[in-house]
Order: C-alpha cells, then sequence, then structure tokens
C-alpha cells in the first residue's frame, strides 16, 4: 500500500521546491513596494506641492531650509537609532543629553568665556556623562531602558534648570555659528554635510559591517547572541554612549544654529526622532530598524511640515501630519497584506 | 467501535490547496466517542494543516464535510466556532499566560464571554472552590496561587490539558451531546520522556470523563502507548489507519517516511564536506583544529552536579543520560559557559580552560559549539534571513578591508543549504518560515560552518521528524568523523543515544554512575541504568567516579 507512494515522494518534494522557487518573486515583487513606498509618497508630495505652490516650495531657500533647517533632528535620530536596534526600545534621555550639552556649551561660552571649541567638548562630554549613567543602570543593573531613562531624562532636564538659572541663554559665539549654520556649500548649510557624515558613520556600521550585524541579532534575539558568543552587554553600553555623544553633537549643531538655547530645548526633539525612525522602519528594509529608511523618513516629515508651512498652515496642522504619517506608514503595509491574502482565498 | 452509533467527529474528503501546493488530499478521518486517535507524520505532511481546518484558521476547498455526532456542521468553520461544537484545542505553546496564577489560566475561558457577564464581579472565594474541585476530578494535584511560570513544564502541560477537558465537560452539559474532541497538537515535545508518561493518566482521565482524544505527535512511543488507533499522514494523504497495538515501531516509520529509503548516507557526507569548505584557508592554515583533538573534563561541579569527569577521544561521540535532575539537561550548556559552574576544568588537546570562567563569547572563539534544545529562543534569530542566521559565526571572515562581502555569505549559506537539503531552499526567507526539522538543520549548519572543535547537543532532535532526525544523526556523524571532532550528546531521548552514540554515560544526582559501550548499548539498557540509580538517601555516599570505575559499574 505504501510502495506507490514512496516512489512518488521524491518528485512530490522536487515539485514543491519549484514551487517555492517560482512562488518567489511575487513576494518580491510585494516587498519591494513596501520597501520603497514611502519614496514613491515622498515624489507624490513634492509634486504636488510644487504644483500648488511652485515659486515658493521650489526654490534653494527652501530646500536649504529643510535640509539645514532639520539637521539637528537629523543628527539626533542617528543618536536614537543605535540603542534602538539592539532591542532597548526607548532611550527618552537623549533628548535631554540634547538639551544638556547646548546649555553647557551655552553657559561656559556665553557667561563663563571658555573658548568655543573647548565649551563644545565640554557640552559632549556633558551628554557622554548622562550616557554612562544609563549603561549603569540599565546595562550593569538589567533593569527596563524606558524606566531608566525617563528618570535620567526629568533628572536632567532639572540639571539644564539648574545651570542655566530658569533663563535663555545666548548669544554663543559667532565663530562656532558660522561654521555650522551660517556657511554653506552648494547653498546648504554645513551642519547638513556634518549630519550626512554621522549618518555615513553609522549607516557603514550598521549595514556594511559583522559588528552592525551582530546589533541587529542583539535586537531581533539576545539569547540567540549571547549564545553565539557576542558581547551583548558590551555592545548595549557601547549603543547607549554613543548615542549620548551624538546627541551631544546635535546638542552643539542646536546652540549654533539657534544662537540661544532655551531650557527645553531637547525635550521637543525626542519625539518626531523617534516617530522618524519607527517611521522608517517601513522603508527600504522593511521591519527593521535601519540608518538608509531614517534618512527617509527624516526628511519626509521635514518636507512634509515645510510644504505645509509654506502653505500659511498652523504649526499644529504639521504636528497632526507628523502623527498621521508615522501611524499610516506602518498601518498601510499591513492593509494591503490583508486584502491580497483574502481575494487570494476566494479565488 | 460499534458501526451503530455515529462517531463524535468526523471529516470526509478534506482537501487544501496553498497556491499550487496541495497540503490535504481527500483526507477522511473518524474519532469515535471516548476514543484516543494519534496523528503522525513528517513536518509538512499536513497534519498541522488538518488541525488548523478544524480550528476554523483555514478554509478547506469545497466538496470536504464535516459531522459531529452524525450531525453536518457546514465548512468552513468560523474562527472560534470550534468551541462551540465540542472541539477544544491544546497547542504545543499551551497557551498559559505565565504571569498568571494557576487559577487565573485555569479561569481565563470562563472570562472572555462578552455582554453583561464581563462586568459581574468575580468571587474569587468560590471560583478558587471550584477550581480545586476540578483539579481533583483530573487527579492533578496543583498550587492554584502559584504564578504558572513557576511551575514545571509537565504541570503546565496538566493544567493545559484540564483546562480544556473541563471546557469540554461545560460544553457537553450545556449543550446536551455527547462528543467532544480534545486535539493535543504535539504539547509533549518539550517534556522530557519519563514525564511525558505522567501525561497519559491525565489523557485517560478525560476520555473516562466522556472526551475523545486526537493526539499529534511526533514521538511514536508517546503515540503508541496512548493511543488506541494510529492514522498516519503523508504528502497530505492518508497512508495508513492502524491499531496501535497492531503496528510496529519500525513498519510505522516505514509509513511515515515512506518506502523509498532516504540517501542519509549521502547526504550526510556531502554536508560533512561543507565543514572543509567552510574554513577560509588562514582558518584551515591554523594547526589547532583539524587534528583531532582530545577532550577532557575534569571535576565539573556546580549546579546540579556533583563531581562530574569524562573524556571524549577525537572523533567520538559520547551520549551523556540521565532523569530530570540528574544534571545532565544542564552540561552543555555549564561547558559552553552559558550556566554556572564552581569548579572544573576543561582540556581541548593541549590547552587547559577552567569552566568556572567560562564565557560563551571565550567558548566561541576556541571553537566549542553549543547547539541549544529551544531553537526558537536560544538557538536561532526567528525574524533574521535564514541565510544570515547560518553565516552568523563567520561573519568576521568575511570582513576584509573596510568591506562586508555579504555575497559570499550568501553564497556559503546556499552551499550549507544544499548540502544539509533544508528545504524550501530559499536562502533569503524569514527563518520562521521553516518548519522545526529545517530550522534544526540550519542551526547545526550554523555551528558546524565555525568549525568546532567540540559539538555539545542538547536535545538536538526535540519537535524533529523522522526523516530530518535521522538526516541529523547522518550529519553530525559525518563530522564527528571527517574532523575528528569530539560531539557530548545530551537527551532524554535513550534510544537516541543508543543509536547515534560511541559510548554513553549515566548520571544521577550531578554523579556518574554507569558507563555503557559497544553491545550493551540500547534503549532498555540505558533506562535500567538511570532508573536503578534511584535510590533511597543514605543507604552510602557515592565514592567520586574515575573512569575506570565507571566501567565496573556497568557490568
Amino acid at each position: 500500500m505504501s510502495a506507490p507512494h514512496g516512489a512518488a515522494a521524491p518528485t512530490d518534494t522536487e515539485r514543491k521546491q519549484e514551487q517555492a522557487e517560482q512562488a518567489r518573486p511575487s513576494a518580491v515583487k510585494r516587498l519591494g513596494l513596501q520597501r520603497y513606498a514611502i519614496l514613491i509618497v515622498f515624489a507624490a508630495m513634492i509634486v504636488s506641492f510644487g504644483i500648488a505652490i511652485p515659486s515658493t516650495f521650489l526654490s534653494i531657500g527652501n530646500l536649504s531650509n529643510i535640509l539645514g533647517g532639520q539637521a539637528v533632528l537629523f543628527i539626533l535620530v542617528m543618536a536614537v537609532m543605535l540603542p534602538t536596534v539592539m532591542g532597548d526600545f526607548v532611550d527618552l534621555s537623549l533628548g535631554s543629553s540634547l538639551g544638556l550639552s547646548a546649555m553647557t556649551l551655552a553657559v561656559l561660552n556665553v557667561q563663563h568665556h571658555m573658548p568655543v571649541f573647548l565649551a563644545c567638548l565640554a557640552g559632549i562630554g556633558a551628554a557622554l556623562v548622562v550616557g554612562l549613567i544609563n549603561v549603569f543602570f540599565v546595562v550593569y543593573f538589567d533593569n527596563d531602558p524606558f524606566i531608566v531613562t525617563l528618570g535620567t531624562m526629568t533628572i536632567v532636564q532639572g540639571v539644564i534648570y539648574i545651570i542655566c538659572g530658569n533663563n535663555d541663554v545666548g548669544i554663543v559665539s559667532g565663530n562656532l555659528s558660522n561654521w555650522v549654520f551660517n556657511n554653506n556649500f552648494l547653498s546648504i548649510p554645513l551642519e547638513f554635510y556634518y549630519g550626512l557624515a554621522i549618518f555615513l558613520v553609522v549607516w557603514y556600521m550598521l549595514s556594511f559591517t559583522p559588528v552592525g550585524q551582530r546589533a541587529l541579532v542583539i535586537g531581533q534575539s539576545r539569547e540567540v547572541a549571547r549564545l553565539s558568543g557576542v558581547r551583548v552587554n558590551r555592545a548595549r553600553s557601547w549603543a547607549f554612549i554613543l548615542a549620548a555623544g551624538i546627541a551631544g553633537i546635535a546638542g552643539v549643531a542646536y546652540a549654533a544654529t539657534n544662537g540661544t538655547v532655551d531650557p527645553t530645548a531637547g525635550s521637543a526633539l525626542i519625539l518626531p526622532a523617534y516617530a522618524a525612525v519607527f517611521l522608517g522602519t517601513t522603508a527600504i528594509r522593511p521591519g527593521r530598524i535601519n540608518a538608509l529608511g531614517s534618512l527617509v523618513a527624516v526628511y519626509f516629515l521635514a518636507t512634509g511640515t515645510a510644504g505645509l508651512e509654506l502653505l500659511g498652515t498652523q504649526s499644529y496642522i504639521q504636528q497632526i501630519f507628523y502623527g498621521a504619517a508615522l501611524v499610516a506608514a506602518v498601518t498601510i503595509p499591513k492593509v494591503n497584506r490583508e486584502r491580497i491574502f483574502k481575494r487570494k482565498r476566494a479565488a | 467501535m460499534s458501526a451503530s452509533a455515529p462517531p463524535a467527529v468526523e471529516l470526509r474528503d478534506i482537501s487544501k490547496d496553498f497556491g499550487s501546493n496541495r497540503a490535504l488530499d481527500s483526507v477522511d478521518l473518524r474519532i469515535g466517542h471516548g476514543e484516543v486517535v494519534g496523528l503522525v507524520g513528517q513536518n509538512g505532511s499536513g497534519k498541522s494543516t488538518l488541525v488548523k481546518v478544524l480550528a476554523g484558521v483555514h478554509e478547506p476547498e469545497p466538496g470536504g464535510h464535516l459531522f459531529v455526532s452524525g450531525e453536518e456542521v457546514p465548512l468552513p468553520l468560523a474562527p472560534g466556532q470550534a468551541s462551540q461544537i465540542g472541539l477544544s484545542f491544546v497547542y504545543q505553546n499551551l497557551a498559559l499566560a505565565p504571569g498568571l496564577t494557576v487559577l487565573e489560566n485555569l479561569t481565563l475561558g470562563q472570562r472572555i464571554a462578552g455582554g453583561a457577564r464581563a462586568w459581574s464581579p468575580i468571587n474569587w472565594h468560590a471560583e478558587k472552590r471550584s477550581a480545586a474541585v476540578v483539579l481533583d476530578r483530573y487527579g492533578v494535584r496543583l498550587n492554584l496561587d502559584q504564578r504558572t511560570g513557576e511551575l514545571a513544564p509537565v504541570d503546565q502541560a496538566r493544567l493545559a490539558i484540564v483546562r480544556a477537558a473541563e471546557d469540554l465537560r461545560r460544553y457537553r452539559t450545556q449543550s446536551g451531546y455527547k462528543h467532544s474532541v480534545l486535539v493535543l497538537d504535539e504539547p509533549t515535545v518539550f517534556l522530557p520522556e519519563e514525564e511525558v508518561e505522567h501525561l497519559f493518566d491525565l489523557i485517560r482521565t478525560v476520555t473516562a470523563e466522556g472526551a475523545a482524544v486526537l493526539f499529534i505527535s511526533h514521538d511514536l512511543v508517546a503515540v503508541r502507548s496512548i493511543t488506541d488507533r494510529v492514522v498516519v499522514l503523508r504528502d497530505g494523504k492518508v497512508v495508513g489507519d492502524v491499531p496501535a497495538d497492531e503496528i510496529e515501531e519500525q513498519s510505522l516509520v516505514e509509513l511515515i517516511v515512506g518506502a523509498a529509503a532516504r540517501p542519509s548516507d549521502s547526504v550526510a557526507a556531502e554536508a560533512a564536506r561543507v565543514v572543509e569548505v567552510a574554513g577560509t584557508p588562514a582558518g584551515a592554515a591554523d594547526a589547532g583544529g583539524a587534528g583531532g583533538e582530545n577532550v577532557v573534563v575534569e571535576h565539573l561541579a556546580g549546579g546540579r552536579l556533583e563531581d562530574l569527569s569524562f573524556e571524549i577521544g577525537a572523533g567520538e561521540i559520547l551520549g551523556v543520560a540521565g532523569l530530570i535532575g540528574s544534571g545532565a539537561e544542564d552540561l552543555p550548556y555549564q561547558l559552553f559557559g552559558a550556566a554556572p559552574v564552581d569548579s572544573g576544568t576543561l582540556r581541548l588537546g593541549n590547552q587547559t580552560l577552567n569552566v568556572a570562567g567560562l564565557r560563551p563569547q571565550r567558548s566561541v572563539r576556541e571553537r566549542i559549539a553549543l547547539v541549544p534544545a529551544d531553537r526558537q529562543l536560544l538557538g536561532l534569530s526567528e525574524q533574521l534571513a535564514l541565510w544570515e542566521n547560518i553565516v552568523m559565526l563567520v561573519e568576521d571572515e568575511h570582513y576584509r578591508g573596510g568591506v562586508f562581502h555579504r555575497g559570499e555569505l550568501v553564497a556559503l549559506a546556499r552551499e550549507a543549504i544544499a548540502r544539509f537539503a533544508i528545504r524550501p531552499p530559499d536562502a533569503h526567507a524569514a527563518t520562521k518560515t521553516f518548519s522545526g526539522g529545517n530550522q534544526q538543520k540550519a542551526l547545526l549548519a550554523k555551528w558546524l560552518l565555525a568549525r568546532p572543535r567540540l559539538l555539545l547537543l542538547h536535545e538536538p532532535t526535540q519537535g524533529v521528524d523522522v526523516g530530518a532526525r535521522q538526516d541529523i544523526y547522518g550529519f553530525v556523524k559525518a563530522a564527528a568523523a571527517l574532523n575528528e571532532m569530539a560531539v557530548l550528546w545530551v537527551t532524554t531521548d535513550f534510544g537516541e543515544l543508543a543509536e547515534v552514540c560511541d559510548r554513553v554515560i549515566v548520571l544521577s544526582e550531578g554523579r556518574p554512575v554507569s558507563t555503557l559501550t559497544g553491545e550493551e548499548l540500547s534503549d532498555d539498557a540505558i533506562t535500567a541504568a538511570a532508573l536503578r540509580q534511584i535510590r533511597p538517601a543514605g543507604l552510602g555516599q557515592q565514592e567520586p567516579a574515575g573512569l575506570g570505575q565507571q566501567e565496573e559499574d556497568a557490568r
């Protein structure tokens, strides 16, 4: 009874194999569409704004405004990505680290007349200290990063108020502003290129080195990484420290861009930064936190807000755009997939 | 079963296509009242698909029929409808919330109801009293206030089964129907063999209460001892339907795998070659590995181990057997530095490592490999593509001059996929989409690519179908022989140890109590040795046994 079935079995498996290989292109196509969905919407958005308000939107000034004006957020996004990719989903304190760095720089430079270069280093150093504190409590004591960084965020915010005496501090050295914001290359402020440089380093590290691949494994399954010989806690520590350092650099860029630092500087930026990172997971490498996707997401959001601003909308409309884009981006691919499946079932 | 009474559940002519792939092909299945039916087959034979049709997850193709107590129920079933026609399911993951208490998990089913009942207050005292009665009825002893996650795995399985059986009992009393079927979809996979037997009494109680049971498992021993009838699926077709007490295990295996002999030996030899391919020229020149090294473990203590010394020759496969609590199950993790050890040394060739100070990253550098039992949590990163998992340990060798040679890694993974016969051969598919057997092969490939000097295996064929199991035996044997690699094989499947190992050490209470080799190696002999050593406390302290003495004990 079993003999005929047995004889047929190898051909059956071969057939299945062929089918599996044939089935791939459609999956690739579907994934491809999802991959570039944001880019497509991005392009459509540029075209529609371009038609609606060609004289203001399609100008060098606007391009410079979008690319340069969002450089601080862009740098902060690179910082936010590092702990997130390792599965420590939130480092809320990064916004405060940015603020602390900017405020330290401003106070030392303006009130204590420290040379601006040293003041910058001090600012970045202050941010690194916050990173080390996070490492101590999150990695060493194995606490939930959300809770710990909620605490450190609040503490650092308090420290910022202490050192500035609850006042805006300005104006930082014009030299710094020149080197970061006022001087242009190809009509775009230099800080954009600083952000681009940091992006290139982070992108290379995460996507083109074994270190990045290990970070991915840590983020996806920490225990698998540990039993594969990866130094999990060391890598997580570095992520927190590097992230704090990059947030410190973002703080320097913030001080240089605005001239005056107000005590609430960083806290307004942290949520948009997370929005960009999670929006970025729907692009380029869907389902994965990836640098290129974050880059696209930051400038997608920046372009949208800039366009809305030029149309004369209120700033709260721009907030709604931010939130809606994030929720839509993570939802739409799922809606599509469900529909495709149902149609297949019905057929 | 009497011909007059309609069966509790009958499936007729059930087919299911996925695209152009036929997963189920005109399957008929009858389950009588109070009957225990075993459903066996390889991964991909259609068992899970059939269960999912019953659960209302999959829509079968038109033309199939479902009868409960002789009444036809239109297919497809809506999700959740199964519970309204007297079907209840216990899956591999048991669907218990580990953070809730036993009582909360047990009564979870009654909390699902919507409407006004969702707002009525819960009388926890009364709930507790009736829950105690329920546990008593099934002869299960559990502390109702304990956190479920703290229960032993077997008790968690008991809890899940009691909960499902109780749902069925409530269905029978409320609906007035006599039928009900408990579907057990591999709930025993993560249980050690002797614990599985403890579930048999519970299953008999469930059938005595009036429910029928559909028992799906890879564990043929368990299937043969608990079921009345075994249904075998292969390639979506029923190829056998036989009374459990009439069929030999060997003929059951033949039914499952198919008569066409698997080219296991050639597959294994191929796989062994991948180990050679994997080594870069630099790695091959490194004299440390391929020469074949003896592995000597001395005075290992910590965790459950009291004092353990043994030796594995180059190319030898050493099995370690023991009941739960004997210390055998922790040994691979301890030697890898992933579980605590108080003292002990590990000698690889002429290099001596202190096991107490060993960490996984050091072990990987020393080319010690660990294939853990829990491949989904500890072995493979499920979200990553298969190739990324396979090459995880050799990535550094393909990062030269600041350039990550991803193409080389994918090619390497493709080669491994071909040689280890992983199906489907799609390097870019997410790892979670592969069946258990194929995942296990990938896990083995991942570690063999790292050219291990010592391979530590824990339950390497758990939840793996018969065919893939034979492949895995072949791969490990070939790799051990070809590279003169030492292998430590720990499992509670003593039949497996008898089949693949050159020598088996039996542990009891953290000490070696006997060593079996050659002719002595058999499932029964190992079981006897493991059981024999459970003696009343205070009957005399066993001396820390040297290797010579273990040989004596074996006689």
